[in-house]
């Protein structure tokens, strides 16, 4: 518009109605950031899946012989805070462990890891996604409300065996989970 | 007015309170950023000033040594596979393999194959010869005949026997067309079952590092070994590789794939 002749005059009917509907237009526009905004900040506040904390590093050749990621000590573990630790790590072309056991209401600290190549770790239904990278752990926090069954299936492309790799989560009911916890210090529910 | 060259001296004011409020702003936008936003977000606690800077800057971290770690109540494997591990074995080591292998000959076959149900070793992988005597020999896999003979052999043995019987011609995949399609279990797995194919591991489709060549196998041998992973008698693979394939193994699948592989040219 700025290329136009002024208006001949301010009171001029033509030009006084360009410029009513202009502010309308800018303030439909205005509206509409404001929407975009308050949509990212309500977004970003509640379902917002945040950044890793911390940058971990762990050799993916030797998770086996020794570290938190051998064999016996996967599964979900019980913390003195109350809180629980699960562990695993993805393989081609499974999950260790096959079947990973969680309460409600309790805060879950995931730490998983690759032994191989770049995995998906990922659980229907949550916003929990993540990679998993050899060489680095993952880790994520969540807390389930309801018992759920849900699967866990391998989101990246890894190898010629990819579609068969996925894995179970069982979030059980807290009372229930601390009766298995009684006697065992790593829980899985793979049978 | 000033002119340019004075505009960009410290000595104009303007320039000096422009470079300051710039300096300013970096500095609260870098301690919002760095400092007081990250230990709102779920399991973050306040570590310090430098230990809050460093994180959100991404500098890796050592990992918690204070978490207990449970170990196993049974032996697991302690050999770990590096690229290139077994390239440049020459002809030296084949010549000391051939010799160290004459004790085996009774059971594995004059060259390597096998009359017996004893495992064919023609043509194994040298990692995975490797692999299986280091671990009868540290008990992660149990034989109560492998493990008496692999007591004196000291690890370049071990190298030279896995060169010799890698060096060796190894039994042909033979599925003639005769012999029917291959088995479901074999060439696509059980995808609901989290089963993927035999073959992306075992050769057809891929080999990944450390999984043997089964073609040619007795199939009481490759039954006995699935069973084994199956109820946990075997724990020697890494990571429970092949403990979460047999694990969900139907007995009527294990017998295909033992049939199938353990077919051998007439
Ligand atoms: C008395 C018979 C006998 C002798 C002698 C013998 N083996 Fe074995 N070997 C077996 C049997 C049986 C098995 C399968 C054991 C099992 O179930 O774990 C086996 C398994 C193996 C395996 C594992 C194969 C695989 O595919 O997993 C290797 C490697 C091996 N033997 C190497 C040797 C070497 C090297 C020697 C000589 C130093 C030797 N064996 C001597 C009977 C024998
Ligand atoms: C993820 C890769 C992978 C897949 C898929 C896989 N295997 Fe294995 N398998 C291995 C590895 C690795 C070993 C060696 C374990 C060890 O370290 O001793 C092995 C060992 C075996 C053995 C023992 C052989 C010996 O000589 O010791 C048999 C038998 C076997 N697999 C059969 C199968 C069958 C049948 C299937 C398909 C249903 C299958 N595997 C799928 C990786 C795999
Ligand atoms: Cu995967």
């Amino acid at each position: 518009m700025t290329g136009d002749p002024p208006p001949s005059s301010p009171h001029d009917p033509g030009a006084e109605h360009a410029l009513r509907i202009e502010r309308r237009w800018a303030s439909v526009a205005v509206l509409i950031v404001i929407f975009l905004i308050v949509m990212a900040a309500v977004a970003g506040v509640h379902q917002a899946t945040m950044p890793q904390l911390k940058l971990e590093l762990v050799d993916p050749r030797t998770l086996h012989v020794s570290g938190e990621f051998i064999e016996s000590n996967l599964g979900t573990a019980v913390e003195p805070d109350g809180s629980v630790t699960v562990r695993a790590i993805g393989q081609q072309y499974s999950f260790v462990p096959q079947c990973i056991v969680v309460p409600t209401d309790t805060v879950v600290h995931f730490r998983a890891t690759s032994g191989d190549v770049v995995h998906g770790f990922l659980i229907d239904g949550t916003n929990l996604n993540t990679m998993l990278i050899p060489g680095f752990i993952s880790t994520a926090t969540a807390r389930f409300s309801t018992p759920i069954e849900s699967h866990m299936p391998c989101h990246e492309y890894c190898g010629v065996g990819h579609e068969g790799m996925w894995g179970k989560v069982k979030v059980i009911d807290k009372a229930a989970f601390e009766k298995l916890a009684a006697d065992r210090r790593r829980l899985t529910c793979v049978d | 007015m000033s002119d340019e060259t004075a505009a960009l001296s410290p000595r104009d004011k303007w320039f000096r309170a422009s470079v300051a409020i710039t300096a300013g702003i970096a500095i609260v936008a870098a301690a919002v950023g760095f400092i007081w936003l990250p230990p709102f977000q779920a399991g973050a606690r306040f570590q310090g000033v430098w230990n809050a800077i460093c994180q959100a800057a991404g500098l890796a971290q050592p990992a918690p040594t204070a978490a207990e770690v449970v170990t196993a109540g049974y032996k697991t494997t302690g050999v770990v596979f590096t690229p290139g591990m077994f390239q440049g074995a020459g002809a030296e080591s084949v010549g000391r393999g051939a010799t160290l292998a004459l004790r085996c000959t009774m059971c594995h076959g004059a060259r390597g194959m096998s009359q017996a149900n004893s495992p064919n070793l023609a043509g194994q992988y040298a990692a995975v010869v490797y692999k299986e005597l280091r671990d009868y020999k540290s008990g992660a896999r149990t034989s109560a005949i492998m493990q008496p003979l692999v007591v004196g052999l000291s690890d370049q043995d071990m190298r030279d026997l896995a060169a010799y019987y890698d060096y060796l011609p190894r039994p042909p995949a033979y599925h003639p067309a005769s012999a029917g399609p291959p088995p479901e279990i074999v060439v696509s797995g059980a995808t609901m079952r989290n089963i993927p194919p035999c073959a992306a591991c075992h050769g057809g489709l891929d080999n990944k590092t450390g999984s043997p060549w089964l073609d040619g196998q007795p199939a009481p041998y490759i039954k006995a070994q699935l069973e084994a992973f199956k109820n946990g008698t075997r724990r020697n693979d890494i990571s429970e590789q092949m403990r979460n394939v047999a694990r969900n193994m139907t007995p009527d699948e294990i017998d295909a794939a033992a049939r199938y592989y353990s077919s051998q040219p007439p």
